[in-house]
């Protein structure tokens, strides 16, 4: 059953279409990875499920119910934990949670170990009475999510939950959307860290200039690219070398260079080891480790929208 | 359900703002408390009693000859003394030189005053006493258009039978300073509620917060009537707050009609944050909050919150600024009412104030809808 069906979705700021034409389904227990670069219509997208814009044209249907036609039904079933942190400082944790799980109609006793349960899921239980001005950047972000699941939702849109927050905090966050998937909960999950979504979403989606590029499994988006291999190229620092002259050798689509380490992109079928090693030798380049590396969804990205996400 | 949910959440949060525990309490009551104290001797009511001084130049003739005799006998009982203008003489003249109070000149079809800036409360008496006997005079005149044989009785005092109950003519008492900036600092925080209001929506947005107010399975329209509601009831329990203490602990003397006085205050804070929300709308971005603020003081200058203005000209640059301040609208509203028993400025600035928040309270709610997001 899909949760969620979008259909030749559309939104446009006068000229500017900033997501094109979009279809795209969302199963019932995915955790489904939605990527793309700044300004690829990843948040734009989110936003019109989430009702906060309106689209231009198309349609959203959540449990199969068109979100336009059945807003409440819609807006019951979704939870939302946008990337900005959306909670009040002035409030306590436990004022937090129960303020918005008290507009999706839980009211008293229920309202009450809703809203218990959601601090004790973020590991906030301890902390119900604090206000969050008290509070790290991390048990911020998981206060944010907490104010998303009290009233259950079926669907929960997660945009960028880890942004800025230590690896304990980020580790603990990874582990509750696991959590919350196994407790049945649909998860759409954005993140610019690429490691993030491989570990833990079952479908991905890539999104560029307002369109869906890609869209399956992990092993699936991997497969598209089996002819094309990844050169990993660790150099001694100092080395001089010419980022010019490795993209011109036959073969190579695309050369990057982070902290001494260059990444290639190149054709499996050109066999252009020998030569890239020669130009980086020419330059007067010294390598210190070559090897070539499985694909993952940064190269998957890398090929199919020629930028590197983390990057942007 | 929904809407007293919001309303709560934003009492809660003002409530915890110290920025408005100290404009909206602690600075009003300081501010009553300095130039109440400071500006005592300006509002004593012995000397300004005694020193009434209105130069009169009868115009009128018949009736409203004989009716204004009859009051200007009454008010000389109450330590106004009136001199007949003589030829030759120029009335502000007079005035400005301080030989008189006030010139009024009494025709039959009204009474001009001339006011004196340099005791504003003495001129604030006359203009009332004069207004209050225009209101008379207006309502005998019209019982005896209707039938003449009643007009005789209807300038005779109530107790002996006669149409027009005169409340205001007897006059218990003035306001001291404390009394006046009790009603002038109470109206001004009223006010004050407009720079709040100017913040309920851009508040939800710069906390991040309208994205899940909008995701909720909640309409706009009880986010608007919850944030309206709850500003509404914090600005109400300040003005309450406020006058509480002052009648208290300062003594503040507030008439004998506070469901009245309520009544009126709770018309500015609607205004305030009708107002404040409008404007936010209007202008799109944190700069309403400014010119709000600015908007706000300055009503507050000209509406006399800071010193009384007493009569000024209407076609002056002050008259003009100050017949647009709403605080000065509520204070003579007040004060009349307060002191000499008038009603009819109150009714007529409630009815101001609701209908000019109706219509900023409508156009807020339209841009609102028209709006993407909150």
């Amino acid at each position: 059953m899909n949760v969620l069906e979008i259909q030749g979705l559309t939104k446009k700021f006068g000229n500017f279409v900033a997501v094109d034409n979009m279809t795209l389904n969302v199963k019932e227990g995915e955790i489904f990875g939605f990527l793309g670069s700044n300004g690829a219509g990843k948040s734009t997208t989110i936003n019109m499920i989430s009702s906060l814009l309106q689209p231009s044209a198309g349609e959203i249907r959540i449990l199969g119910k068109d979100s336009r036609k059945h807003s409440r039904h819609a807006k019951t079933n979704l939870g939302i934990v946008p990337q900005d942190l959306a909670i009040y400082d002035d409030m306590t944790a436990y004022e937090n949670v129960a303020f918005f799980a008290g507009l999706y109609g839980l009211r008293g006793k229920l309202l009450k170990e809703r809203t218990e349960e959601a601090l004790e899921f973020v590991g906030l239980g301890d902390r119900a009475k604090s206000r969050p001005s008290t509070f790290s950047g991390g048990m911020k972000r998981r206060l944010n999510i907490a104010c998303a699941i009290a009233h259950k939702p079926s669907l929960i849109i997660m945009d960028e939950p880890t942004v800025g927050i230590d690896p304990q905090s980020r580790n603990y966050i990874l582990e509750s959307v696991k959590k919350l998937n196994e407790s049945g909960c649909t998860v759409i999950y954005t993140s610019h860290y690429m490691e993030e979504v491989e570990e833990i979403c079952s479908r991905v989606a890539i999104v560029d200039h307002g369109k869906i590029i890609a869209d399956g499994t992990k092993e699936q988006l991997k497969a598209i690219i089996t002819d094309v291999k990844d050169l990993s190229i660790e150099l001694k620092p100092g080395s001089a070398y010419s980022l010019q002259s490795i993209s011109e050798i036959p073969g190579v689509r695309a050369v990057n260079e982070k902290e001494g380490r260059l990444s290639i992109q190149s054709d499996a079928a050109v066999d252009n080891l020998n030569r890239i090693l020669k130009s980086l030798m020419d330059g007067g380049a010294e390598v210190k480790a070559l090897q070539e590396e499985e694909p993952n969804l940064e190269t998957v990205f890398l090929t199919l929208t020629g930028r590197s996400l983390r990057d942007q | 359900m929904n809407v007293i949910q919001i309303a709560f959440k934003e009492m809660l949060l003002s409530f915890r703002n110290r920025r408005t525990l100290f404009f909206m309490l602690a600075f009003p009551l300081v501010l009553m408390l300095v130039l109440g104290t400071a500006l005592a001797n300006a509002f004593s009511t012995t000397a300004a009693m005694d020193t009434v001084r209105v130069l009169v130049q009868d115009q009128s003739s018949g009736a409203a000859q004989q009716g204004f005799a009859g009051f200007r006998a009454e008010m000389e009982k109450s330590g106004f003394a009136f001199t007949d203008f003589k030829p030759g003489m120029d009335g502000a003249a007079e005035v400005e030189k301080n030989n008189y109070d006030d010139y009024a000149v009494v025709t039959n079809s009204g009474i001009k005053l001339y006011g004196s800036d340099r005791n504003a409360v003495a001129s604030n008496m006359t203009q009332g006493m004069l207004s209050a006997y225009a209101d008379r005079y207006n309502a005998a005149a019209a019982i005896g258009a209707a039938d003449p044989a009643k007009a005789a009785t209807a300038f005779q005092p109530a107790p002996s039978g006669g149409y027009v109950k005169e409340l205001s003519l007897d006059l218990d008492r003035m306001p001291g300073s404390m009394d006046y900036y009790a009603v002038a600092l109470t109206v001004m925080i009223a006010l004050w509620g407009a720079m709040s209001a100017a913040n309920l929506v851009n508040s939800e947005i710069r906390q991040g917060t309208a994205a899940r107010l909008v995701a909720a399975p909640v309409r706009k329209g009880e986010i608007f009537a919850g944030k309206v509601l709850g500003n509404l009831a914090v600005n109400m329990l300040c003005v309450l707050v406020v006058i509480t203490f002052s009648k208290v602990v300062y003594h503040a003397y507030w008439g004998d009609n506070l469901p009245l006085v309520l009544l009126v205050l709770l018309s500015v804070v609607v205004l305030s944050t009708s107002l404040g929300l409008a404007l936010s709308y209007l202008l799109k971005s944190s700069a309403s909050g400014g010119l709000i603020s600015l908007a706000v003081q300055l009503a507050s200058f000209f509406g006399g919150a800071y010193f009384p203005l007493g009569v000024v000209e209407k076609n002056s640059l002050l008259g003009i600024a100050a017949s647009l301040s709403p605080i000065r609208w509520a204070n003579m509203a007040l004060n009349n009412m307060i002191y000499l028993g008038d009603n009819t400025q109150v009714f007529q600035t409630i009815g101001l104030n609701a209908g000019l928040a109706a219509l900023l309270l409508a156009a807020s709610a339209y841009m609102m809808s028209k709006r993407e997001g909150l």
